[in-house]
């Protein structure tokens, strides 16, 4: 019991650390929050051009009001930063203090994780609401049950694009080149994600691509949960999707880190 | 009582890409990259007892901070066994973390934008520090650094050393009984380095904490470390006391005279006792043969008019220089 309450206190401490720190870059927080934006807005600026004449495979203009209004929300809420910090600390040797301090790095990533998202997250919430006061379209129906699924997904895809990140960021043990792996990455799953379109707009051999890969998984499942899209045997699928691929990105980031430190050069002081 | 650091025959080597200058050499890396092992530590063995005050001395690149970082856990050693505090540092996990410190000169663990209290704090819940231990300590650290002003101004606007006076502060609040100090007064002024300096012999003595340091300065070794480890290109030249060094590497003494009243001392006369390094009446030093100094003193408070007269030691610069020029392999 101790545990777990020295557990909660060691994050109470670093999130405060990490909220205070924000604090001190408001700017740089809108404008992060404004690419977070944009994106998903010109996206549905083009679809929404496109609908014009009629549905598109089934998606008419409202669904994509909705669908990218999700995405927003759940991108904010599972976006993981960690692979860009983790090269600096790497590269600049900042990682040293961190590993003798008696607690893991990653907790302070988590931590600053949760600060980000809370307040990113909360304001997309915000103006998702006022929107949804004067465009029903963008309304969506209230469900106890999925809720809470969409709650699940996206508390899983957000692990599985922190440890992807992660992983990836631990690269700078080896590579000078880990966040061009990591721009590499958000560049594929711009189309395999979701992000640009709904999975079921992609090309159908494009989109048996991405079902292979983790890439669903990190934002069109909870996203496709979050607007009523998905329902039976693919809601499932798309769960266990999730586990497996978070587990094997766990098993690579616990590869990365044990075999890295033991390449690690500690550079400077 | 049990040595709290052993190190036996530690080595640590680098695997460093090699390239030719220019378009050519950049081209031919890309196509066939060339390695080198650089030798950064070569069978390194000592041992440090608790309490002791242990300074690692060496020019840049001789493997100072690479050991320093093995005896911590930030690196893996090549071959050789390392314990610390009962611990081998890489598998020590949070209690070997515990129970030591780390401060690195050049890096720092405060955070940048917020009042170093916030990194004490934080500090204090990583480090499970209770409470009431926590006000004492901060108390006495704020006492002994004189940090009263500063807690409350952003670290980035705090100066070069009242940073590191926050980074030893932050460092020792969960009290480690040994303490890795990279470097710890770079880039100071003579007063903050001599603040620090004065506040490491304080908390030592106060706390019985073993120190290992690495410096440029010898100020610092000399005013804090009874025993130097000096480490050149890899391997460990000398292990012992300061004092026993001078002796064994000068061979002379500094024979530092005051003349009385009167002349017809003349630079000729002083140079029939030892080599004369500076004659400005009524000043002179002379260098004489370490075992004859006493003699050569006596024979000349006889011969001259001599109102005072000190026998020193060279200036332990020179003495580590000639260190690392001739090597510590043959004694005198």
């Amino acid at each position: 019991m101790t545990g777990t309450v020295d557990w909660l206190r060691r994050y109470g401490a670093l999130l405060r650390a990490a909220w205070l720190q924000d604090l001190q870059y408001r700017a740089s927080i809108v404008l992060w929050l404004l690419w977070g934006v944009t994106e998903p807005a010109v996206a549905l600026g083009i679809w929404w051009a496109i609908a014009a004449d009629g549905p598109v495979q089934g998606y008419a203009r409202a669904d994509f009001a909705r669908y990218f209004f999700a995405l927003m929300l759940v991108n904010q809420l599972t976006i993981a930063w960690d692979s860009w910090y983790l090269d600096s600390w790497i590269r600049d040797g900042e990682l040293n203090f961190r590993l003798a301090r008696p607690i893991h790095p990653a907790h302070e990533a988590v931590a600053e994780n949760i600060a980000y998202k809370a307040r990113t997250a909360g304001m997309i919430l915000v103006v998702w609401l006022i929107v949804a006061a004067v465009w029903p379209a963008v309304r969506l129906p209230f469900g106890a049950d999925r809720w809470a699924l969409t709650a699940a997904a996206v508390l899983l895809a957000a692990a599985l694009r922190f440890f992807i990140s992660f992983a990836t960021g631990l690269l700078a043990f080896w590579t000078t080149r880990a966040t061009a792996i990591m721009e590499l990455h958000a560049g594929i799953s711009l189309f395999l994600s979701g992000r640009l379109a709904p999975l079921a707009l992609l090309p159908p051999a494009v989109a048996r691509v991405a079902g292979f890969l983790w890439f669903p998984y990190m934002l069109a499942f909870p996203v496709d949960l979050l607007t009523g899209t998905v329902h039976g045997a693919a809601l499932v699928q798309g769960f266990v999707g999730q586990v497996v691929w978070l587990a094997v990105w766990v098993g690579a980031y616990r590869l990365a880190w044990t075999r890295g430190l033991r390449k690690y050069g500690a550079v400077g002081g | 009582m049990p040595a709290i650091v052993t190190a036996e025959r530690l080595s640590k080597t680098f695997r460093v890409k090699v390239r030719d200058p220019g378009l050519k050499g950049a081209l031919a890396a890309l196509v066939r990259p060339r390695y080198r092992d650089v030798h950064a530590v070569r069978d390194v063995t000592f041992r440090i007892e608790p309490g002791e005050i242990v300074a690692f001395l060496g020019p840049n690149g001789a493997g100072k901070t690479t050991t320093l970082k093995m005896l911590t856990g930030l690196l893996y050693p090549t071959t050789g066994r390392v314990e610390v505090a009962g611990f081998v540092p890489w598998t020590g996990g949070r209690d070997f973390k515990r129970r030591i410190a780390l401060v690195l000169g050049n890096r720092q663990q405060l955070v940048w934008d917020l009042p170093p209290e916030e990194t004490f704090l934080l500090n204090r819940a990583i480090y499970d520090i209770a409470g009431a231990a926590y006000t004492e300590r901060l108390a006495e650290l704020v006492d002994l650094l004189d940090l009263r002003d500063v807690l409350e101004k952003p670290v980035r606007q705090l100066s070069l050393g009242e940073r590191m006076k926050c980074e030893l502060a932050a460092a020792l609040l969960h009290h480690p009984p040994l303490l890795f100090l990279d470097e710890p007064t770079l880039g100071l002024d003579v007063t903050a380095q001599e603040a620090i300096r004065g506040f490491l012999s304080q908390y030592r003595e106060r706390h019985g904490a073993t120190v290992l340091l690495t410096s440029h300065y010898m100020q610092d070794v000399t005013a804090l470390a009874s025993r130097v480890l000096i480490i050149n290109r890899g391997h460990l030249l000398y292990d012992g006391a300061l004092d026993a060094l001078v002796a064994r590497i000068a061979r002379i003494k500094r024979i530092e005279l005051v003349l009385g009243p009167g002349d017809g001392v003349t630079a000729e006369m002083l140079a029939g006792f030892g080599t004369v390094k500076s004659f400005h009446f009524p000043n002179a030093v002379l260098e004489v043969r370490r075992d004859e100094a006493a003699a050569t003193s006596a024979r000349l408070l006889a011969a001259l008019p001599v109102a005072d007269l000190s026998i020193e030691d060279p200036p332990i610069e020179d003495v580590i220089r000639q260190a690392f020029a001739q090597g510590l392999g043959e004694d005198p």
